[in-house]
C-alpha cells in the first residue's frame, strides 16, 4: 500500500488490486491510462478509461491493512461514483479530525478475533451469565405496563430516587434526585456527557494511564489538552510527586476510575485525600468513574465525592451493568452538584435525550436489592478471581494483585513474545483464549507492552477451561 | 470557581428560557416564567418577569457544607442552549393537569408482538453488551426494510449502525463527520437537537427558513447559500414540526446542488411511515446520492415505543466509519434486548403500516377540524404526527406567551415553535400540536379549547 498525498479537491493515488476487478489509477491531470471498475447506483459498470479526479478531504490512513472499505472518486465528468477497493487498499474514510486517530475499539477487534478462532473470551468485560431474575422481571413488568414512551430526559423519577438512596447508603451523602442525578445510556454516555458538557477546547485534563479507552477519545472530542500520569506495576500506586508537578491552577479536571480498569487497583484513602487536597487547592474538578464499586474485594471502595470539600467539584459516575450482570442494558448515571449537573445534562439531552424507559424501571428494582445480593456478588467474584489468578500463576504469568473490578493484569513476557498485541493474537489463534492487550489503554503504548488483561466475569467452568487450554499449550 | 456562563442573578428560581437568542426580542413582556424550573427547590408559583431573564439555581440545602450558590458550568459549545423545550412543556402539563399535545410521544402503547419480543429477549438472556454497531439480526432487518422502502441494497455489516435513538444517530453523524468551521445548512424550523449538536461540533450553521403556508423549499435561497464550501445539509422529511414532506422535485433540486458542490446530506427520516398525503422519498435513493447520504431513522415513532431509544444510520462505508467512531465513544452500544425486539418489529407485515397510517389520518382529521373550529389558522400537514397553526387570531404577542396561556388557562399543551428557528422571530406566530394521542384525548383537548379559548 502506498502513501497518498492529501489535497482537498484533487488527489494522486495509487492502489493495488486484482487488476481484473479493480483499478490501477494514476494521478490526476496526467495521462489517463486507468482502468476502472466502479459501482454506480449499486449496479456494476464495465471498466472505463478516463482520468480520475479524486475528491476527498480526509486524512489518509497510511500503511495499514483495512479490508472492504470504499473510496469516493469522481470522474472528470463530474459525477460522484463509489468505487470499492480490494483488501489491503488504502482507504479514505471521511472522519472528523477530532476522531481521526482512533480505530475500531480494541474490544470490538478482539471479540471478533475470538469468535473467528472459537477462543474462550476472557477479553471484553461482560459476563457470560445472566443478570438476576428479579431485575429482569421488573423490566418485563414495565414493558407490560406500557412504560414504553419517552421518560423524563434526566431519568425516570423513581430511578433518580433509587440512585440517591443507594448513594446515601454507600457514601453517606444526601443528594437531590431531581437536581443532582442524571440517568444516561450507560456509564460511557455519562463520561461523554460530562466531558462534552463541561470541558472546553484547550482545557487541561489529567488522566491516569492505563485508562478505559473512551476517556481518551471523549477528551479528544472535546479538544482537551490531556496530561497522562502512568500507574506502574507492581502496585499501580498513584505517583504523588508526579501528580503534584502536573496539577496546577491551569488544570480543569482530573479523571479517576476506582476500582480501576484494567489494573484492579482501588484508590486508597490516602491517595484520594492527596488528590482531594490538590484539587481543592488548585480548583480542579474531579470526574470519577465508579462502575466497579460493588466489586471491591480486598478493601473498601471510597467515593472521592464524600471527602470534605469534594462534593461540590465532583461528578460521580456509575452504572447498572457491572453490578447486576446486565451490561447490555446500558443504564448509567452521573451524580453531581447542580452547577455541574447543568452542563452534563445539556450534553446528554443532545447526545441521547433519554435512556430506555422499561430498563430504567428494571434498574429501580436492582438498586433496591437487599444487602445479601451484594454480599453474594462479591463472594462469587472472589471465588472466580481465585481460580483465574491461581491458574494464571501456574501457567507461568506474573500476576499483579487485583483488589477490585473483574479484571486482572498479567505480565506475559515469560512467554517470549515481543509485545502485548502479538501475545494476545497468538493466545487467541494458537491457544484459543482471548485477552485484551493493555497497550491500548496507554498514551504511550510502550508502557503497556508487557501487560495483558484477563477478565473473570465468566462462570467457573469457563475460567477453568481457559486455564486448562493455557496450561496445555502455552509454553515459555 | 471557573464560570462558563456569565450571568448569575439572585433570584432563587430557574426560569425557562427557550434559548439566549430570544433575548434579542425588543418587546419587554415576552419572557414570562412559563415553566416549572427543573432546578427549582420551591413549590410556589413562579412570578412573572418583564425583563431580562438569566439562569441561576437555587441554594442546595444538603449535608455537604454547601451553603453558597455556584454559578452554573457548561462548556462553550453548549452555553447558548437551555433545557429542552419538550421537557419543560411536559413538566408544565403535569403541573397544570393539562392535556399534553406538546411533546411527540403517543399516549397509547406499542404493539404487543414487539413488546413480547423484547420480553422474550430479556428472558433468553440477551442482556450483555451488544455488538457496538448493532445486533447482527437487527442490522439485517434494517437492510431488508430499507430495500423494501427504497429499492437500495445496503450491506448490514458495513453500512448500518444502530444507535440509541435517532437523536444519537444525529449526534454520532455530526460529531463523527463535521469539523469545526465546516459549513452546514439546516432548514428552519428544525428539531432542536440539530442546532445544539452542530454547535457541539463547531460547525458554521446556515439556516434556510421554510415559510407558511406550504413551507416549500426556497430554491433560489438554497442556490445562493450552497457552495463548494458547504460540507453538509441536514434534511428532515417528513418534517417536524411543519408536517411538510419534501417533494420529488425539491429533493431532485437538493440532490443536484449537492452533487455539483460535493455536499453530504444527513437525512432524518424518523416519520417516514407517517407519510399520509404523498409518498415518502429517501434522498439516498436518487441518482448519485447514496454515496453522500447518511439516512437516519428509528423505531419509536413507527411503533409507538418512543421510550425504547432504538435508532440507526445507513450510509456508505466511508461515511459509516466516522459515524461509528463517534458512536463508539458516545454510548458504545445500544440496549441489547430492545434491539432484538426491533428486528421483529421491522419485519412487521404491510398491514401493520397500513393500519398505522389509517389510524393517524383519522386522528389528524379530528385535530385539524377541531383546531379550525376553534379559530386557528391551520397549515396543511402531509406527514408526521404534528400540525403547525397560526395562533395570532387569539391576540397574544408571541408563541411562548400563547402557549403559556394555553397551558394555564385552557389546560392544553402545545409547543411554541420559535425554539425551532435560528431567528425566533420567524416562529412567533406558530405553535405546534401533536395528534399522537388517542381519539378521546384529542377530542377532549379540542373541547377545552372551544370552551375557553377566545379570540
Amino acid at each position: 500500500m502506498r502513501r497518498v498525498e492529501q489535497h482537498k479537491w484533487d488527489c494522486k493515488f495509487f492502489m493495488f488490486g486484482n487488476w481484473n476487478e479493480w483499478y490501477l489509477a494514476q494521478g490526476y491531470g496526467g495521462n489517463a491510462t486507468s482502468f476502472v471498475q466502479v459501482r454506480q447506483q449499486r449496479q456494476w459498470q464495465p471498466p472505463q478509461r478516463g482520468w480520475l479526479k479524486c475528491n476527498v478531504d480526509a486524512d489518509f490512513h497510511n500503511g495499514e491493512t483495512i479490508t472492504s472499505r470504499g473510496l469516493c472518486i469522481r470522474y472528470d465528468t463530474g459525477q460522484l461514483i463509489y468505487a470499492r477497493g480490494f483488501s489491503s487498499l488504502l482507504l479514505c474514510n471521511l472522519v472528523a479530525k477530532r476522531l481521526e486517530k482512533f480505530r475500531p475499539t480494541i474490544f470490538t477487534q478482539m471479540s471478533m478475533l475470538a469468535i473467528k478462532h472459537e477462543a474462550i473470551s476472557l477479553g471484553q468485560g461482560c459476563p457470560n451469565f445472566d443478570g438476576p431474575e428479579f431485575v429482569k422481571e421488573a423490566a418485563i413488568q414495565a414493558i407490560r405496563d406500557g412504560k414504553n414512551q419517552y421518560p423524563r430526559g434526566y431519568g425516570v423519577p423513581d430511578l433518580n430516587v433509587a440512585i440517591a438512596e443507594r448513594f446515601k447508603k454507600d457514601t453517606g451523602l444526601i443528594v437531590d434526585p431531581d437536581n443532582e442525578v442524571t440517568v444516561t445510556t450507560g456509564c460511557t454516555e455519562a463520561i461523554a456527557a460530562t466531558v462534552l458538557g463541561l470541558i472546553n477546547p484547550g482545557d487541561e485534563v489529567i488522566l491516569f494511564a492505563p485508562f478505559y479507552d473512551s476517556y481518551n477519545a471523549t477528551l479528544s472530542m472535546a479538544g482537551a489538552n490531556i496530561k497522562s500520569i502512568t500507574l506502574c506495576p507492581p502496585d499501580f500506586a498513584v505517583p504523588i510527586e508526579e501528580l503534584k508537578s502536573n496539577i496546577s491552577k491551569n488544570t480543569r479536571a482530573i479523571l479517576i476510575n476506582t476500582p480501576h480498569n484494567p489494573t484492579g487497583k482501588i484508590f486508597t484513602r490516602e491517595e484520594l485525600n492527596t488528590i482531594a487536597s490538590l484539587c481543592i487547592e488548585n480548583d480542579v474538578l474531579v470526574f470519577t468513574d465508579e462502575v466497579y464499586d460493588k466489586l471491591a474485594f480486598d478493601m473498601e471502595h471510597i467515593s472521592i465525592a464524600s471527602l470534605p470539600g469534594m462534593f461540590e467539584r465532583t461528578v460521580t459516575m456509575n452504572s447498572l451493568g457491572k453490578s447486576f450482570s446486565l451490561t447490555g442494558w446500558k443504564v448509567g448515571w452521573a451524580i453531581a452538584p447542580p452547577h455541574l449537573t447543568w452542563g452534563l445534562r445539556l450534553a446528554h439531552t443532545f447526545i441521547n435525550f433519554s435512556t430506555a424507559n422499561p430498563l430504567q424501571c428494571g434498574a429501580v428494582a436492582a438498586l433496591r436489592a437487599p444487602d445479601s445480593y451484594f454480599v453474594e456478588l462479591k463472594k462469587d467474584y472472589i471465588a472466580k478471581r481465585a481460580i483465574l489468578v491461581e491458574g494464571l500463576k501456574s501457567v507461568g504469568f506474573k500476576v499483579f494483585p487485583s483488589n477490585g473490578t473483574f479484571f486482572v493484569l498479567a505480565d506475559h513476557t515469560p512467554f517470549g513474545m515481543e509485545n502485548d498485541v502479538v501475545f494476545c493474537k497468538y493466545l487467541t489463534k494458537e491457544i484459543g483464549v482471548a485477552a485484551i492487550p493493555s497497550s491500548v489503554f496507554y498514551f504511550n503504548p510502550e508502557e503497556g507492552k508487557n501487560l495483558v488483561r484477563f477478565a473473570f466475569c465468566k462462570d467457573e467452568e469457563t475460567i477453568k477451561a481457559a486455564i486448562e487450554r493455557m496450561k496445555k499449550k502455552l509454553k515459555k | 470557581m471557573r464560570v462558563y456562563n456569565t450571568t448569575c442573578c439572585t433570584h432563587s428560581l430557574f426560569r425557562f428560557m427557550p434559548s439566549s437568542k430570544l433575548l434579542g426580542y425588543s418587546n419587554s413582556n415576552n419572557f414570562h416564567s412559563v415553566i416549572s424550573p427543573s432546578f427549582s427547590k420551591t413549590k410556589t408559583k413562579t412570578p412573572k418577569f418583564s425583563s431580562f431573564i438569566s439562569a441561576t439555581m437555587s441554594t442546595v440545602s444538603t449535608d455537604k457544607n454547601q451553603t453558597h450558590t455556584h454559578p452554573l458550568q457548561v462548556a462553550k459549545r453548549l452555553e447558548k442552549f437551555k433545557t429542552t423545550i419538550f421537557t419543560q412543556m411536559s413538566m408544565l402539563a403535569i403541573k397544570h393537569g393539562a392535556i399534553n399535545l406538546g411533546q411527540g410521544f403517543p399516549n397509547f402503547d406499542g404493539p404487543d408482538f414487539v413488546k413480547e419480543a423484547a420480553i422474550q429477549a430479556i428472558r433468553d438472556g440477551n442482556n450483555q453488551y451488544a455488538r457496538g454497531y448493532g445486533v447482527p439480526d437487527l442490522n439485517i432487518a434494517i437492510a431488508e426494510r430499507f430495500k423494501k422502502d427504497t429499492g437500495l441494497v445496503v450491506d448490514p455489516e458495513k453500512e448500518i449502525t444502530v444507535t440509541s435513538g435517532c437523536t444519537e444517530a444525529i449526534a454520532a453523524t455530526v460529531l463523527g463527520l463535521i469539523n469545526p468551521g465546516d459549513e452546514v445548512i439546516v432548514f428552519a424550523p428544525f428539531y432542536d437537537s440539530y442546532e445544539a449538536t452542530l454547535s457541539m461540533s463547531g460547525a458554521n450553521v446556515k439556516g434556510i427558513t421554510l415559510r407558511p403556508p406550504d413551507f416549500a423549499l426556497p430554491i433560489q435561497e438554497l442556490k445562493s447559500t450552497i457552495s463548494k464550501n458547504t460540507r453538509a445539509i441536514l434534511l428532515n422529511t417528513p418534517h417536524n414540526p411543519t408536517g411538510k414532506m419534501f417533494t420529488r422535485e425539491e429533493l431532485n433540486t437538493i440532490a443536484s446542488l449537492c452533487i455539483e458542490n460535493d455536499v453530504l446530506v444527513f437525512s432524518d427520516e424518523v416519520y417516514d411511515k407517517l407519510a399520509f398525503d404523498m409518498e415518502h422519498i429517501s434522498i439516498a435513493s436518487l441518482p448519485g446520492m447514496f454515496e453522500r447520504t447518511v439516512t437516519m431513522n428509528s423505531l419509536g415513532k413507527t411503533f409507538s415505543l418512543t421510550g425504547w431509544k432504538i435508532g440507526w444510520a445507513i450510509a456508505p462505508p466511508h461515511l459509516t466509519w466516522g459515524v461509528r467512531q463517534a458512536h463508539a465513544f458516545l454510548t458504545f452500544a445500544t440496549s441489547n434486548p430492545m434491539q432484538w425486539a426491533a428486528a421483529v418489529a421491522l419485519r412487521a407485515p404491510d398491514s401493520y403500516y397500513t393500519e398505522l397510517k389509517r389510524d393517524y389520518i383519522e386522528k389528524r382529521a379530528i385535530l385539524v377540524e377541531g383546531l379550525k373550529a376553534v379559530g386557528f389558522k391551520v397549515f396543511p400537514s402531509t406527514g408526521t404526527y404534528f400540525v403547525v397553526v397560526d395562533h395570532t387570531p387569539f391576540g397574544h404577542e408571541n408563541d411562548v406567551a400563547f402557549c403559556e396561556y394555553l397551558v394555564k388557562e385552557v389546560g392544553v399543551v402545545a409547543i411554541p415553535t420559535s425554539v425551532f428557528y435560528l431567528n425566533p422571530e420567524d416562529g412567533k406566530n406558530l405553535v405546534r400540536f401533536t395528534f399522537c394521542k388517542d381519539e378521546g384525548t384529542l377530542r377532549a383537548a379540542v373541547e377545552r379549547m372551544k370552551e375557553k379559548l377566545r379570540k
